[in-house]
């Protein structure tokens, strides 16, 4: 059994995923123990029916991944993703307003999101993009998305120039402290990095559902010596 | 000869206009005499057609023929390729000063709109009231993933907010599963607040996320749901704008519908290029570049 899976969000937020491949996502997830599936909104309600009853949580990406919509479009697509079954919502922040230094705005936005999770008993993850800041900034954002009442930080959207790093990890995790959530994602390819970013102080890893699969197997295959736990990537390779 | 390139595009025009109306002729001929019509498409336009390769025509002038045969589907390109251009700045990191100065370029140049993301709308729509430069934002950007009532609602809001042109992402899973009627009615739908609003809709299929075929029925969808112009790409996938996917979309939707090219177009000459082709509008975020090499050519 993995000591992993459970911190793991098996992602699939592809433009073009289909239900199918949502399907096979959620599959895998339930045999897994993956923490949540990570979904576009548009497959938020397949994906709930599908993994309801097997305690996986369902992540729903809002305003993802530029950040760029308004305060009122990002909380009707919130709700929205809360209607259609989302457990927790990854928001991305207003990352031009945080880099002009608009820090009402920041905050304003990501708490009307926080807000309807709350009211819904959902979780909400606030996105930095650190690819796209500087320390000062992420320092900044940490600060103002914890004084909002988010529940987790995240690195990444997977979108921006570049994934989690250990160093992104950390710095988060000094800046809230030891009770919010920290959540890496982007690039996590390997069981190596994963146990970095989870040493470095994440609490939860968003990684692609081939990924997810492949670090398993370097898991599995470390502990026994052997790949011995069954996992066929076909469907993920490409 | 030596021949200058603003000359020798003077001379492949003038040149096809005399073989598209010798063609016409010849149609019109070969109708009445019972015989199919002479057929307009070159089926190696691609790699040989003057609108996809002025180059030759140039090549051959400067080499010194002093007689060009093509075949029709030259459109007169305006020298001014501004009026073609959305000026173009969608990074989610762009700072309102970067907004102010890409509203400023595209007053001074008259480009057709700027493109930039929701949050950015009202500032823009402010800035450049009474310019005769359009707004345009994108919708359901860049992945195209949302449901379609969060994308009608999107470009309901963003019109309030002075958007005169959206440009909405198909979803793209829907296409690939062939669930036609749920690709349509997400178009629709936008067309639909976008045209009660007086504002027109833009489709972008991200070709390069398609096959050849998905492309078509993208672009069918798109026309069957009224949508005012079909697009290549959001600037964000696996790949920009290529002439074949311009001249397919062109192709499948006939003459009247818009087709704007956008994603990695850096150049007047790819700009140019991409006219040629079929596209009535560019996305550019390099678009100064370009009208400044236009003004030099």
């Amino acid at each position: 059994m993995s000591d992993i899976a459970h911190c793991i969000d098996h992602t699939l937020v592809r433009p073009d995923a289909t239900q199918a491949q949502i399907a096979h996502l959620c599959q895998e997830a339930c045999e897994r123990g993956f923490a949540a599936v990570a979904v576009n909104e548009v497959h938020a309600q397949l994906a709930s029916e599908l993994v309801h009853g097997c305690g996986v949580a369902v992540v729903v990406a809002v305003g993802f991944p530029l950040g760029a919509t308004s305060t009122r479009v990002k909380s009707y697509e919130a709700q929205r993703a809360i209607e259609a079954g989302a457990n927790e919502l990854d928001v991305v922040i207003n990352i031009g307003a945080l880099k002009g230094a608009q820090h009402d705005l920041v905050a304003q936005d990501i708490a009307a999101v926080i807000r309807i999770c709350h009211d819904a008993g959902t979780l909400c993850k606030a996105i930095l993009e650190c690819g796209l800041l500087d320390e000062d900034e992420t320092v900044t954002a940490c600060q103002l998305a914890q004084a909002a009442g988010a529940d987790f930080v995240k690195t990444s959207t997977g979108y921006g120039p570049r994934g989690a790093t250990t160093h992104d990890v950390a710095l988060m995790r000094k800046t809230v402290g030891r009770a919010m959530g920290v959540k890496a994602a982007g690039g996590i390819r390997t069981y190596q990095e994963a146990v970095a970013l989870l040493s470095a102080g994440a609490n939860r890893l968003g990684i692609s559902a081939a990924s997810s699969l492949q670090i398993l197997l370097e898991e599995a295959t470390r502990a026994t010596g052997q790949a011995s736990n069954g996992i066929e990537l076909g469907e993920w390779a490409r | 000869m030596q021949l200058d390139s603003r000359t020798l595009d003077s001379l492949v025009e003038e040149i096809t206009k005399q073989v598209v109306a010798t063609l016409k002729e010849q149609t019109g001929q070969s109708a009445a005499a019972g015989l199919p019509p002479t057929p307009v498409a070159c089926p190696r336009c691609e790699e040989h057609g003057v609108q996809h390769r002025p180059e030759i025509a140039r090549q051959a002038l400067q080499d010194g023929a002093s007689r060009l045969s093509t075949t029709l589907g030259l459109r007169s390109i305006a020298q001014d390729v501004a009026q073609y251009i959305d000026h173009t700045l969608l990074k989610p990191d762009a700072s309102q000063a970067q907004i102010t100065q890409l509203c400023d370029e595209a007053r001074q140049h008259k480009f057709a709109t700027v493109c930039i993301n929701p949050t950015n709308v009202r500032l823009c729509s402010q800035l450049l009231h009474g310019s005769g430069v359009g707004v345009c934002t994108v919708v359901g950007f860049p992945l195209g993933a949302t449901p379609v009532k969060v994308k009608s609602y999107e470009a309901q809001q963003a019109i309030n907010d002075g958007a005169t042109e959206v440009d909405m992402v198909i979803n793209i899973g829907a296409l690939k599963s062939k669930e036609y009627e749920l690709v349509r009615e997400d178009i629709a739908s936008v067309t639909r607040t976008s045209h009660n609003n007086s504002a027109i809709c833009k489709v972008i299929i991200e070709a390069a996320l398609l096959t050849d075929d998905e492309k078509i029925r993208a672009c069918q969808l798109a026309k069957e749901a009224g949508a005012d112009y079909v697009k290549t790409s959001t600037g964000f996938g696996p790949g920009g704008a290529t002439l074949h996917d311009v001249a397919l979309m062109r192709q499948t939707v006939g003459p009247e519908m818009g087709v704007k090219a956008a994603g990695g177009i850096r150049t007047y000459q790819e700009t140019v290029a991409m006219l040629k082709a079929g596209a009535t509008r560019i996305g550019a975020s390099a678009s100064v570049k370009i009208v400044q090499a236009a003004k030099a050519a």
